[in-house]
């Protein structure tokens, strides 16, 4: 017997009731299974090509041996370090010293305002993802259906065709690996979404909260975040998010900006600060939720945490000059909270979510949560911040790494060529490298 | 002494026969790869071989019984009628169990053992047809080699061997022979006979001899005594029952040992060895004492677990697999937690709780871990790794049924399966069987997955009558199963339709899984299998012909004390018929002495359906 839609869906209602749904007071819980800045990619293919957004496509990798040439490096300095396959090479020469081009051989990873700024190319489309931070529908991008208009998303209009975030959605090179680390474990977020109304998809009073947890996130056979896993909320001094927000039809949306939110950043800088916080969440039919959530981050911190991942090693995977990113944030913010005194310190941005249903617990985990509160009362006092923890962990100064014995063979009037190997024999050997290649 | 045959004074007859063989081989491997026995010039090392041929057959020499105390040495077989009735190849548990409580945690054994083999619905019946072949022989030794090398570099080496590492000449060889006849009696479930212990003495003194380090030799002598049939079988001696003439008991050492494989699943500790040296094993009373001794022991879990686990048929999960696009959330550590789950449930249920056995279809009780909960779609309260939960009402799980292990296990990899779950749940808790199908039959109706629920198409299936005699009889259960899918996920629908859990059984109709779980509750059969399955796994074999009304004895007595396990594990085991020696085929019997019954099972009396 076939049945009615009618009826199977309210079947499947019952089965969620019997399964503790609604009640007068709802309460519904999800684990974050994938988060990232929300870049609209508006080629039809692959993850470089052009498209709306960028019209000519991904920004190219730039010429490495160009840009140390002029910073001052003869030809023959740039083709040695730029030769990571050469037998009398020590491993973290070349690296270290990409980050000494600056005015007088700057370290232009910690002083990027002593580069010249070489410029980079942002996103020229109108279509963008994010919300309307500001309220003014005149300015910003046009949602992907047409329907939106004022969308404030700086941060993706300034490095949206930058390759480290530019792709199809969960293909972009930051998208992946961060949310690689998270799905293999390094953190967990929760979201806990309650109301007070009879009906969770039409309710006024909602508030939602973003929480840490120590419980690791699963996947299941297919590789996928597995739905229904428990997890506790781990009470984080910093990491906790409260929005006041409603639904209508499913769709949860800020009824006014929480001032201050913070976040585990997808990203290199690691924590997420966001001001005049906002969401837009849908709470779908198979009960996982999506959406976006935005507001305005400081740019710095970001760029920082670019450094603390090596900043030679950023630039080399994503193709850019680091003062070229500090440059177009710097140009790109739009944002100037209470006390900067009119400077710019913060970008629009906005965080596109995913999370799968799943049970969320006191923290010691002896009941379903049953409501939205804060539990930083309860938390331990913060350690080092995560920017320093992992900092420490790649033992990354300044954006360099020492070797082994802690030594930096790098600086401004560190030697550049070993008295062995002539440009000649560089040069030779770069060919025969090229032409193994083809 | 040279390579005298092994067994030669024991009685030789069919059935054994392949074994005595086996044992030979195993010994002439044994003493090939220890020492080179085929060299001629290692003459010492024949006798070392001999050595170990005559403990194994403990017949050749005169000696005393060794009932006087435990570390009198064993002497068996001095009576021409003796024999032995049964060898029991050791589970993978019981071999890990053994070595567990000699060594503790000194000891980790990474191994893989030969399969076991099931016979009438129970391994333990099957393990006593078992030998060991080739590959096995050289797990063994690995294994062996593996222990006695963890023994000697231990950090409680001392305490382990009982000396130090460099003792003097004289307290060498005492050490030695302390060593010898402490850790050989814990292996082989008895005092060594006096041939034994000096022929692994020699082993352990050629070594230490050739090598000049005494944990050498230990080590030697330790891979010796862990090679020996002795050890790697469970060895059922019978000896002339001096109550009556003519007729055969088990000796005392064996019914130790029958009593801890079968509670403990593992060897007897000091104390029952003592009891058995003493002879209080032979006496009623002393039985009882023991049995309830051993009843009230932490190590009965591991007799619980043990028999559930080979009644439930749980090595069926070594090769359980699922189609990852249907049941996603099936991972290698689902089904090792759902196998802890039901152990921990009916350890809990049976034995902390001593509660009805007729509750383990009816329960809503279980054990959870984070794992399972979230297969079972509920939050999990807990901060441990593991913690008990009560599923609610309208969960609609019902006991053992409803648990991950049976649903998914008895599933197909892509599809749940009510006529797996029928016949396997007619098998395991009702002692039916259920004939494989006919080898032309057409599933493609039964298999198109697509199409409306698994009710309608076995209807369609049945349409071939002679499927339908056998499905009429396995699918009712199995249909009332359907709200649970194929890793055990509850679900209302399938493909779209609405899935019918009605079920009607020997004209009794009721619905779903909990309709199912009363209905197995009050069925006669269920209780009575289970009787019939602890004497079978407690006697290692089938149940003959001549104990049905025995059987139907130790039934009422089960409903008697409520279906406590731990009643019917003292009604079995303090029974003369547990302490009845059956000899294999061709051997004689005497008066008193019943002959092994190889016929077919018994209907499990109390009703039927």
């Amino acid at each position: 017997m076939k049945l009615p839609f009618a009826k199977a869906a309210g079947l499947a209602l019952l089965m969620a009731a019997a399964h503790g749904a609604a009640s007068a007071e709802w309460t519904r819980t999800w684990a974050i299974e994938w988060y990232e800045p929300a870049h609209y990619y508006g080629a039809e293919t692959g993850i470089i090509d052009p498209g709306t957004d960028c019209p000519k496509g991904t920004n190219p990798e730039p010429d490495w041996i160009g840009v140390l040439k002029k910073a001052g490096y003869t030809e023959q300095e740039a083709l040695w370090l730029r030769d990571p396959s050469h037998p009398y090479r020590v491993p973290n020469h070349g690296q270290n010293q990409m980050a000494f081009r600056g005015e007088g051989r700057a370290n232009v990873y910690v002083h990027p305002e002593l580069a010249a700024d070489p410029g980079m190319q942002g996103v020229t489309g109108t279509i963008g993802e994010g919300l309307d931070l500001d309220g003014d529908k005149t300015n910003g991008f046009v949602s992907v259906d047409g329907k939106t208009t004022g969308i404030d998303n700086q941060f993706y209009r300034t490095m949206g065709c930058w390759k480290y975030f530019r792709g199809p959605p969960r293909l972009s090179y930051n998208a992946e690996s961060r949310n690689d680390e998270m799905r293999e474990g390094r953190w967990t977020v929760l979201i806990v979404a309650s109301g007070e109304g009879d009906d969770p998809m039409n309710d006024d009073k909602v508030r939602v909260g973003f929480y840490d947890s120590t419980d690791k996130l699963v996947k299941d056979g297919n590789g996928d975040i597995a739905t229904g896993y428990t997890f506790r909320i781990q009470p984080h001094a910093r990491f906790e998010a409260i929005l006041e927000a409603k639904t209508v039809d499913g769709v949860i949306v800020s009824t006014s900006p929480t001032k201050e939110i913070w976040l585990r950043d997808p990203s290199y800088a690691r924590e997420l600060q966001l001001l005049q916080a906002q969401l837009q969440l849908t709470m779908k039919d198979d009960g996982s939720l999506s959406g976006i959530l935005a507001g305005y981050r400081p740019w710095k911190r970001l760029y920082q945490g670019m450094v603390e991942a090596r900043g030679s090693v950023i630039e080399q995977l994503t193709w850019a000059e680091l003062p070229g990113v500090w440059n177009a944030l710097k140009r790109g913010a739009d944002y100037s909270p209470d006390g900067a005194n009119g400077e710019k310190t913060h970008i629009s941005f906005a965080l596109k979510i995913d999370a799968v249903r799943a049970y969320v617990m006191t923290p010691d985990a002896s009941r379903k949560v049953s409501g939205v509160r804060s539990y930083k009362s309860e938390a331990p006092p913060m350690g080092p911040s995560l920017h320093a923890f992992f900092s420490n962990r790649f033992r990354v100064t300044d954006g360099l790494v020492p070797d082994s014995d802690g030594v930096i063979l790098a600086g401004p009037d560190a030697p550049i060529l070993p008295p062995t190997v002539t440009g000649a024999e560089l040069r030779a050997r770069l060919k025969a490298s090229a032409k193994g290649a083809d | 002494m040279t390579g005298a045959p092994v067994f030669r004074s024991r009685r030789s007859w069919g059935a054994n026969k392949v074994r005595l063989d086996m044992r030979r081989r195993l010994l002439g491997v044994l003493c090939a790869g220890l020492f080179g026995c085929a060299s001629p010039s290692v003459e010492t090392t024949a006798d070392v071989g001999a050595g170990l041929a005559s403990q194994a057959s403990a017949g050749a020499g005169a000696g005393e019984r060794p009932d006087a105390a435990p570390d009198a040495s064993y002497a068996p077989y001095q009576d021409k009628t003796a024999f032995n009735a049964a060898y029991r190849r050791l589970t993978e548990s019981q071999y890990r169990n053994v070595i567990a409580d000699m060594f503790a945690d000194a000891v980790q054994i990474n191994a893989r053992f030969e399969p076991e083999m099931r016979e009438d619905g129970l391994q333990a019946i099957g393990n006593r047809r078992l030998s060991i072949t080739t590959s096995g022989l050289e797990q063994y030794y690995s294994v062996a080699r593996s222990i006695a090398e963890q023994v000697v570099t231990n950090k409680a080496r001392d305490a382990l061997i009982g000396c130090g590492a460099d003792p003097e000449a004289q307290a060498a060889a005492d050490c030695a022979t302390a060593f010898i006849k402490g850790r050989g009696q814990q292996l082989f479930r008895r005092p060594l006979s006096a041939p034994e212990i000096e022929g692994f003495v020699a082993v352990w003194d050629k070594a230490r001899t050739e090598t000049g380090d005494f944990d050498t030799g230990v080590q030697h002598a330790l891979v010796a005594m862990l090679m020996s049939p002795d050890f790697l079988f469970r060895v059922e001696a019978a000896e002339p029952d001096p109550a009556k003439p003519g007729a055969h008991r088990f000796d005392a050492y064996t019914i130790a040992s029958r009593l801890s494989f079968v509670l403990w699943d593992g060897p007897p500790d000091a104390a029952l060895l003592r009891a058995a040296a003493n002879g209080e094993l032979h006496d009623e009373e002393g039985l009882a004492a023991e049995v309830e001794r051993m009843l009230a022991s932490p190590k009965l879990e591991r007799g619980v677990r043990a028999f559930f686990t080979d009644m439930m048929q749980f090595e069926a999960f070594d090769t359980l697999t699922k189609d990852s696009l249907t049941y996603p959330k099936f991972s290698q550590a689902v089904a090792d937690s759902a196998r802890e789950e039901t152990l921990r449930f009916l350890v809990d249920h049976l034995v902390a709780r001593d509660r009805d056995y007729r509750e383990v279809f009816t329960s809503r009780d279980t054990f959870l871990n984070r794992t399972l909960a979230a297969v079972y779609d509920v939050p999990y309260a807990s901060a441990e790794p593991w913690s008990r939960h009560t599923f609610d009402k309208d969960s609609e799980r019902s006991g053992v049924l409803t648990q991950v292990t049976f649903l998914s296990l008895f599933s197909h990899p892509g599809s749940s399966s009510p006529t797996v779950r029928g016949v396997r749940l007619h098998d395991i808790f009702l002692c039916v069987a259920t004939p494989d199908p006919p080898p032309d039959v057409d599933f493609s109706k039964v298999q198109a997955l697509e199409n409306g629920t698994v009710r309608a198409r076995l209807i369609d299936h049945m349409s071939n009558t002679g499927c339908s005699t056998c499905h009429m009889i396995s699918d009712p259960a199995g249909l009332a199963l359907e709200h649970f899918d194929g890793l055990g996920q509850y679900r209302l629908l399938e493909n779209g339709e609405v899935i019918d859990v009605s079920a009607s059984i020997g004209g009794q109709t009721f619905s779903g899984a909990q309709g199912l779980g009363d209905y197995l509750s009050g069925h006669p059969l269920v209780p009575a299998c289970l009787v019939r399955k602890v004497h079978a796994y407690s006697v290692g074999r089938t149940t003959a012909t001549d104990e049905y009304a025995l059987l139907a004895k130790q039934q009422e007595a089960f409903a008697g004390a409520g279906y406590r396990m731990k009643a019917l594990y003292r009604t079995i085991l303090t029974h003369p018929n547990f302490l009845t020696v059956r000899p294999p085929e061709g051997v004689p019997a005497g008066p008193g002495t019943t002959h092994a019954d190889t016929s077919t099972r018994p209907a499990a009396s109390g009703g039927g359906q």
